[in-house]
């Protein structure tokens, strides 16, 4: 899953923590297409949703306070997307507890988790950073 | 069926495709057909609830799935699987989203149902039997259908 310099919206710290977030779903898109037998992968993937579940919470966060600090229009709109993120990790999170880790449905999750993240971060974040460059890049 | 609903997919299916892939499909001719029926390899269903309701169906090739989920991924996919068509169900899932955040710039408040996922051609359930509109798309990695099946919930 390809980062791109597109999806930056000119905010330092904010698009370190996309370009983190494009790393790790790569990564773990890479370990779940691999053919390795499942059970020698499984750790792995335990670990980047332990990882994952963190990580989205403590950006969206981070980028809520920021939207705060900016007094950015759309935060609403915004914090309603994040909530939805969030709840789609949280249901398959509940799933893998109930179930397990399975391969069919960590794949189904991977394939859900690249299309959100893009989506995400090159249309709804990219708003911040068309906001943020009307004002002049000084908010 | 009004010429608004397929534009506004037409809309976001565009804009969608833009973003995850960096492709703008061309739109071919709208023909009405019999049913909501469609022969290519992978099909995504939304059914729609709300001022609106029907059902919309994507359907792509094979070789268009993979490509489409090999560019989002940036790896090379040989099958179609739980990740691939996971994948093509999200896109669906948030052109139709999109789709109807346009219309309800018309005041259509319409809410949609998960995708539902077939693998090879869909045939309609009995209440699906009636004229749709489907819109072909035409792409650098394959021709894809839109079609639509929507009434005003009266």
């Amino acid at each position: 899953m390809m980062w791109k310099e597109k999806y930056k919206i000119g905010v330092e710290h904010i698009d370190k923590q996309h370009e983190e977030l494009f790393r790790r779903v790569s990564e773990f898109t890479k370990v779940i297409r691999s053919e390795e037998d499942w059970d020698a992968r499984v750790d792995k993937v335990k670990e980047t949703m332990i990882f994952m579940k963190d990580y989205v919470i403590d950006h969206f966060n981070e980028e809520e306070i920021y939207q705060e600090q900016i007094n950015y229009p759309d935060i609403e709109t915004h914090r309603e997307a994040h909530a939805k993120f969030r709840e789609g990790i949280n249901n398959y999170v509940k799933i893998f507890e109930e179930e397990g880790f399975t391969e069919e449905k960590i794949q189904e999750f991977g394939g859900k988790l690249m299309a959100w993240l893009i989506m995400h971060v090159g249309n709804m974040d990219q708003k911040i950073g068309e906001y943020v460059r009307s004002k002049g890049g000084k908010v | 069926m009004k010429a608004e609903y397929v534009n506004s997919f037409y809309k976001a299916t565009k804009e969608v495709f833009q973003l995850l892939v960096d492709i703008e499909p061309k739109r071919g001719e709208l023909k009405l057909v019999e049913e909501l029926k469609n022969s290519k390899d992978a099909n995504v269903k939304l059914g729609v609830k709300g001022d609106l309701k029907g059902a919309i169906l994507f359907s792509f090739p094979k070789d268009m799935t993979l490509e489409l989920v090999k560019i989002m991924s940036g790896m090379e996919m040989d099958k179609i699987d739980k990740f691939t068509t996971s994948a093509l169900g999200e896109v669906a899932n948030i052109i139709g989203g999109n789709a109807f955040i346009f219309l309800s710039e018309h005041n259509l408040s319409c809410d949609i149902t998960p995708p539902e996922i077939f693998i090879g051609e869909y045939n309609p359930s009995p209440w699906e039997k009636e004229k749709a509109l489907l819109l072909p798309l035409t792409t650098p990695i394959g021709e894809f259908d839109i079609t639509i099946n929507l009434k005003e919930n009266n």
